[in-house]
């Protein structure tokens, strides 16, 4: 009764069988010719996909760091070149100073050499004038003396004078 | 109209082998994976194309829903195979049943008679029983291995009072039974498809077995999913030990 409910329903062992060894060489053949590959494949992209965000990550850290120590050293920068300009003012103020006060000295000791030249150049015009006075002085009186010393009057001396000029 | 034969019709015979039309096109249907196979093994690259792209789509959806019943990605890729080939055969075997072409090649016998060269493998009980023992048998074998062959049994045949004696009776009528429910369900449900489908061609041919199509590739998919999910289910109830049962 048995077997002619199952011949009803058509189960036959040998079919049974080759329907199950049919999946079994199936589902080998899907395991290592399919699933195997495309789960490794897809593991490894994973893999790289979160190493990269890692390093994606990292870099971003990195980059902040990076910005960091940049705002530092403007900072840095900065205060050195604030000091730089102020330590330059000061010696700049220092060496205006300096040769303001050389240049003042150079202006007297130039107005005390003009004054000296000027004394001394006054002296030896005062001297030359002199002489020159004593000269024409000595070479009118020799002239009025050549001349008649008795008719010496003013048109006498003049005409002395003039002619001493001339000479 | 063509003869509705609950079994399936001989073809032909190799030696004392009868070789059946459901057991014909579960063999094409073998083939067609098994081309599918060998494509996709020699296109495997790590930037995907269109065919692995789809492939791989499948296959993390189906991890992640594996991943949520079993409750980790590791027992997930260790079951996957058997899942993922039980969901794959039927599907492909229920849709390829319901090909447009594949119901109308007949064979003509001495007698008169036609065959049908092709009938769809669910409907077919003797691919539905192959499937439902092989998944009843798996997940008890997984059982043994994961908590142990005594703890296995134990739940089967349980002396320590009459009530869990009792209950472990149930649990063994209850392995019997789902191998039963397994086989008839996709059995039914596919051959009552395949039954309306060759009426509705009957009595209306054009247009109207369209809907009736679209209906019977949603329950061809829904099937495969359904067997594939109990099969899961029961991985996973076979695997969880006693103490977390009781828990959940």
């Amino acid at each position: 009764m048995e077997n002619a409910l199952l011949s009803q329903l058509g189960i036959d062992w040998k079919l049974f069988l080759s329907q199950a060894v049919n999946f079994g060489i199936l589902l080998l053949v899907l395991t290592f010719f399919v699933y195997k590959p495309l789960i490794k494949v897809i593991k490894e992209r994973n893999k790289k996909l979160e190493e990269g965000l890692e390093k994606a990550k990292e870099a971003d850290i990195r980059l902040k760091e990076v910005d960091v120590i940049g705002k530092e050293k403007i900072k840095e920068a900065e205060a050195t070149s604030v000091n730089i300009i102020k330590a330059t003012e000061n010696k700049a103020k220092v060496l205006e100073q300096e040769l303001q006060k050389k240049s003042e000295e150079k202006q007297l000791q130039m107005q005390k050499d003009l004054e000296a030249s000027y004394k001394k150049q006054k002296e030896q015009s005062e001297e030359l004038v002199l002489k020159n006075a004593l000269d024409l002085v000595r070479k009118t009186i020799i002239k009025t003396v050549e001349l008649k010393p008795d008719a010496i009057d003013e048109a006498l001396i003049k005409k002395a004078v003039e002619s001493v000029k001339h000479e | 109209m063509e003869e509705i034969s609950l079994k399936a019709q001989q073809l032909f015979s190799i030696g004392n082998f009868n070789v059946t039309n459901g057991l014909f096109l579960t063999l094409i249907v073998s083939l067609i994976l098994i081309t599918f196979s060998i494509i996709i093994r020699s296109k495997v690259k790590l930037i995907p194309g269109k065919l692995q792209g789809a492939a791989e789509m499948g296959i993390e959806a189906l991890l992640d829903l594996m991943k949520s019943t079993l409750g980790s990605m590791e027992a997930a890729e260790k079951y996957f195979p058997l899942i993922a080939s039980i969901f794959i055969f039927i599907l492909t075997s229920n849709l390829l049943g319901i090909f447009p072409g594949v119901g109308s090649l007949v064979l003509h016998e001495e007698g008169g008679g036609v065959v049908p060269l092709f009938r769809s493998p669910a409907a077919d009980l003797n691919f539905t029983l192959a499937f439902a023992v092989i998944s009843v048998i798996v997940t008890n074998i997984i059982g043994m291995v994961s908590v142990g062959l005594f703890a296995h049994l134990g739940k089967f045949f349980n002396f320590k009072g009459p009530i869990e004696f009792f209950i472990g009776i149930l649990e063994l009528i209850s392995e019997i039974a789902k191998t039963i429910s397994l086989t008839f369900r996709l059995f039914g449900n596919v051959f009552a498809g395949e039954v309306l489908l060759t009426i509705i061609s009957f009595l209306v041919p054009y247009f109207v077995p369209l809907p009736f199509l679209f209906l019977e590739i949603f329950v061809g998919l829904i099937q495969a999913f359904i067997f594939a999910m109990i099969t899961l289910v029961s991985i996973s109830l076979h695997t969880a030990v006693h103490g977390e049962e009781h828990e959940h």
